[in-house]
């Protein structure tokens, strides 16, 4: 069974975000990059279903500058067999980002695609869902469990107040919660043996989409700026305050 | 008792406090070997005050004990002894910053993270980071001349400090070295302050001098079949990478942070692992660390070994060290904190290791630390069935082999934590009966009455 893992390269979580003095979007110069977490689980629980003998194979995906080839690397470093980078220096947004992925999904017929649920950086949580409508797969979002069983794909799923599990027939597409897996680190002789695996760049325009943003970004704003606390000196004080200045009992 | 505290009330108002509490929270810092019992603590907010503090103290001969974040590990800020406690939390600013020098001028009770936080606001770096860095004041830091993490790269506090205010035993005030980067204008006192743990002074204002923010950090983490071949590992990345941090940690230690909830870095087993962090800045350093890694696997130095993808997983991995003590803190640990040159850390670490193990086979050893600096933090783990008074006492011997095979290798029986109270008797392994009677000197130069933290480093 083939895997195709799409990854997105993002802020590294790790970075404090700073916004550009002129309100156009957060500082990226010179700022560290790394792969979404949420991807890191999708490409994790591809390589633990190839471990598990399920998959055979794991192609992971990406549309981005060539910078984004790091990203695919460290994929492969993990575990994935190759990997494709749909290059563009556009600004791609979910929608033109399921299309490109609906192309290579046509192209390599994948029997799952494992996506994280949303990137840290745009927050949208659109893309696995536009990719299964687009091609007409079932999909499982927001996964804890992933379980694949013949020509099916038992998925639970983190809702409100407790678990959903669905069952999907294959080919689906699978996006991964925070809790489905702990990533592993990339060890050094895997990442020396992923310098070697095939890494095939393909133009955007290649694949037929539009990649002109379809909305556009007023502005960005730092949150406001909490002001300090302050000590009470007694708890009447406490509730005093609680009741008439905070109104909260 | 309440005496004391009554002579400084009238200076200090209700920052004087002597509720059970507050004296038990300030008379004690993470040694918790001796009983807090000071009769007061002190709340100063100003220079003015603390000379004051300082001077009424002298008038009275009153012992006095510097507090900061009291994450100390030999004692330094105990009061124990009815001592009064002058502690720097309510100075806590940071005052100045100057982009040109690259220096801020921060107040003692700033935390150490604080001051960290703030350089990196200033796009800047404050390097001297160590686990209690949440906690730990920069008085503390230049009482102790903290080390750290990232001693191999960027030194000690005292290699970042350009400039100190200082309240002396007589309660005179010191502008030392005014924050200049070079100053040849005969002793430097500013030196003799840092590391004196508050024994000749009370800083009351650091100027700290940043560097830039370093690029892209990258760690590894090595597993190593034998002490030896870490120390091999070390030579060979030291020849081609300037490595920000090089720290080394036993089979043991690993898996009591594993235990902790911490993630295993790999799946193999080894007896020891080393994790080494450098600014992964080019694909030159990038490439130089896979081929380093590469020859060291092909010597047989490196048994297997993971590289972080993200800051986010450096820190993670960092968790792996620096999680140890708290992780063994349950098994109530002896602690000892020694160096020697980094030349002579095999043979020496084998000879303490040997000495240990074979008197006290109950004992479990926990060996981690700042290899590539010489450092080692050598624990001792308390037996579940032994009780704690019969474990120090124990350990107490323990520490006179140690630290004559300490003397023997011309290293530091303290490298990092001070003397404070736990080391005292032992400074002669270190320091010469020469040494110890100029300190002595010195001490009575700054502080004649002997107020300032006494009983802590030598008794008078």
């Amino acid at each position: 069974m083939k895997v195709l893992v799409p990854i997105k390269r993002v802020v590294d979580y790790n970075v404090k975000v700073r916004v550009k003095a002129d309100n156009s979007g957060v500082e990226l110069a010179n700022v560290k990059m790394a792969m979404n977490p949420f991807c890191e689980i999708a490409v994790e629980e591809a390589v633990r279903l190839k471990e598990k003998g399920v998959v055979t194979e794991i192609v992971a995906v990406t549309i981005g500058s060539k910078a984004a080839q790091e990203q695919l690397r460290t994929a492969m470093a993990l575990g994935a067999d190759r990997s494709i980078l749909i290059e563009t220096e556009e600004d791609a947004q979910p929608l033109a980002i399921a299309k490109a992925l609906k192309a290579i999904v046509e192209k390599e017929q994948p029997q799952l695609v494992i996506l994280g649920k949303q990137a840290i950086d745009g927050d949208n949580s659109q893309t696995g869902q536009m990719l299964a409508a687009l091609t007409g797969m079932g999909q499982g979002t927001f996964a804890s469990e992933v379980v694949v069983d013949g020509d099916k794909v038992k998925v639970t799923r983190e809702v409100d107040g407790g678990f959903q599990t669905v069952e999907l027939k294959l080919p689906a597409v699978i996006t991964t919660d925070l809790r489905l897996n702990e990533p592993r680190y990339a060890s050094l002789p895997n990442i020396m043996k992923a310098k070697k695996k095939p890494l095939d760049t393909v133009s955007a325009a290649d694949l037929g989409v539009d990649f002109a943003p379809r909305t556009k970004t007023l502005k960005v704003e730092a949150p406001a700026a909490r002001s300090a606390g302050i000590k009470v000196a007694s708890v009447e004080e406490l509730v005093s305050k609680l009741k008439n200045e905070a109104k909260v009992i | 008792m309440s005496a004391v505290a009554d002579l400084f009330r009238p200076l200090l108002g209700a920052r004087c406090l002597t509720d059970e509490d507050s004296l038990k929270r300030y008379g004690v810092d993470w040694t918790k070997v001796w009983a807090p019992a000071p009769s007061a603590v002190l709340l100063p907010e100003s220079t003015e005050e603390v000379q004051a503090i300082v001077r009424l103290a002298n008038e009275h001969r009153i012992a006095l004990v510097p507090s900061g974040g009291r994450t100390g590990l030999s004692a330094a800020a105990v009061a124990a002894d009815g001592e009064v406690v002058v502690a720097f939390d309510r100075m806590n600013k940071v005052l100045d910053f100057s982009p040109f020098d690259r220096a801020v001028t921060v107040q003692p009770g700033v935390i150490t993270q604080q001051l960290q936080e703030f350089a990196e606001q200033q796009g800047l770096f404050y390097p001297v980071d160590f686990a209690s860095a949440g906690s730990s004041n920069i008085g503390g830091n230049i009482g102790t001349n903290a080390g750290g993490i990232k001693v191999i790269r960027y030194g000690m506090t005292r290699d970042w400090i350009t400039g100190l205010k200082v309240v002396t035993g007589k309660g005179e005030l010191l502008d030392l070295n005014k924050g200049l980067a070079k100053n040849a204008t005969g002793y430097d006192f500013r030196h003799l302050m840092i590391g004196s743990e508050g024994t000749l002074g009370f800083v009351v204002e650091a100027t700290v001098k940043l560097a830039r923010q370093p690029d892209n950090l990258t760690v590894l983490v090595l597993g190593a079949p034998g002490f030896r071949e870490v120390m091999r590992i070390l030579h060979a990345f030291q020849s081609k990478i300037d490595l920000t941090a090089f720290e080394f940690f036993s089979d043991k230690a690993m898996s009591h942070v594993l235990a902790h909830g911490v993630a295993r870095p790999f799946d193999g087993e080894a007896p020891f692992y080393c994790l080494l962090e450098f600014e992964g800045s080019s694909d030159g350093v990038m490439n130089d660390a896979m081929a380093l890694f590469e020859d060291c696997v092909e010597k047989g130095w490196v048994l297997d070994g993971v590289m972080s993808q993200s800051l986010t997983q450096a820190s993670q991995l960092w968790q792996l060290r620096e999680r140890i003590s708290e992780s063994i803190s349950i098994y109530t640990p002896y602690k000892n904190d020694i160096s020697v040159t980094v030349a002579k850390v095999p043979d020496f670490v084998e000879e303490v290791d040997a000495i240990v193990q074979a008197n006290y086979p109950d004992f479990e050893i926990v060996w981690f630390g700042h290899i590539g600096d010489g450092n080692m933090h050598l624990n001792i783990l308390k037996p579940a069935d032994l009780p704690k008074e019969e474990f120090f006492a124990r350990c107490n011997n323990v520490s006179k082999w140690v630290f004559e095979i300490v003397e023997k290798y011309n290293g530091s029986i303290s490298a990092e934590h001070g003397v404070g109270r736990t080391k005292k008797a032992y400074l002669g392994y270190s320091r010469s009966p020469e040494e110890i009677a100029l300190m002595k000197a010195v001490k009575a130069a700054f502080d004649p009455n002997g107020i300032m933290n006494p009983g802590k480093i030598f008794d008078l």
